[in-house]
């Protein structure tokens, strides 16, 4: 198993507060750019329920898939698949868990699994086959909305 | 290359074939620039250039063996990956952190 990549943010607002806006809000603060279509009037949503579709939608109308919400326990944990318009097949998972610190302060975890997923050639990530995973790099490019915007 | 590519991102390193090919071929041990060329459709001053670009990214190392160079896949390649991953979620999640630490909780009915 690849190692999960692991990220922590303090927040300056309760969780409850960050839980929402990270959910009904994504079309608002998800970075233009970071599309599969690269179309800069596309909007994020993200469907608030177990089994609800994270997706895109383009100016035309054109939906393109993210990913499917997995676990959904507001306000403190979500969960969801991640392929960004590529086969779900290779998604990896993201956790969120926003944490209540008090005081209007508020901390969140996001843990993203599932990496040898990404490619046929998973297997060679396990045994450490260097020359395995360069494959599977652009697969990483777009399961993470990469390029960089701005 | 393109201009604007930030120097030093593994994704843009890997964005061209031969440099894809060069990583696999690395992959199976270390070699020098004339074992590369030879095994690639490509010049030895092109594959020198490709080697520069992957080494700035931090993919490739560079180890001189008496009179040659040998060239060798960065251990911490894939941690240069995920350091790149964490810049991307850094990005979306300062917008995030923006906007929710500037907006006040709906009120309740």
């Amino acid at each position: 198993m690849i190692e999960p990549l692991r990220l922590t943010y303090q927040l300056r607002c309760p969780a409850d507060h960050a839980f929402e806006v990270w959910t009904t809000r994504i079309g608002a603060w998800w970075p233009k750019g970071h599309s599969a279509s690269g179309d800069p009037g596309t909007v994020v949503v993200l469907e608030t329920r177990l089994g609800g579709r994270i997706f895109e939608r383009a100016t035309d109308g054109a939906e393109i898939d993210w990913g499917v919400v997995t676990q959904w326990s507001p306000p403190r944990r979500l969960g969801y698949t991640w392929h960004i318009g590529r086969d779900p097949m290779q998604a990896t998972e993201v956790e969120l868990t926003f944490v209540d610190l008090g005081e209007g302060r508020s901390r969140l975890d996001i843990v993203q699994t599932g990496w040898e997923r990404l490619g046929a050639d998973g297997p060679m990530w396990r045994e450490a086959n260097h020359g395995g995973w360069a494959a599977l790099v652009p697969s990483f490019r777009a399961a993470a909305t990469i390029p960089l915007a701005d | 290359m393109s201009p604007s590519a930030p120097a030093g991102d593994p994704f843009d390193a890997l964005g061209d074939p031969n440099r894809r090919a060069i990583v696999e071929l690395l992959g199976g041990g270390g070699r020098s620039v004339s074992d590369l060329a030879d095994a690639l459709p490509i010049s030895r001053p092109a594959v020198s250039r490709h080697l520069r670009l992957l080494k700035q990214a931090g993919l490739v190392l560079e180890e001189p063996h008496g009179t040659r160079r040998i060239y060798q896949l960065h251990d911490q390649g894939v941690a240069a990956v995920q350091a790149y991953l964490t810049a991307v979620w850094g990005d979306a999640v300062g917008r995030f952190t923006l906007l929710a630490e500037n907006t006040t909780p709906a009120e309740p009915p």
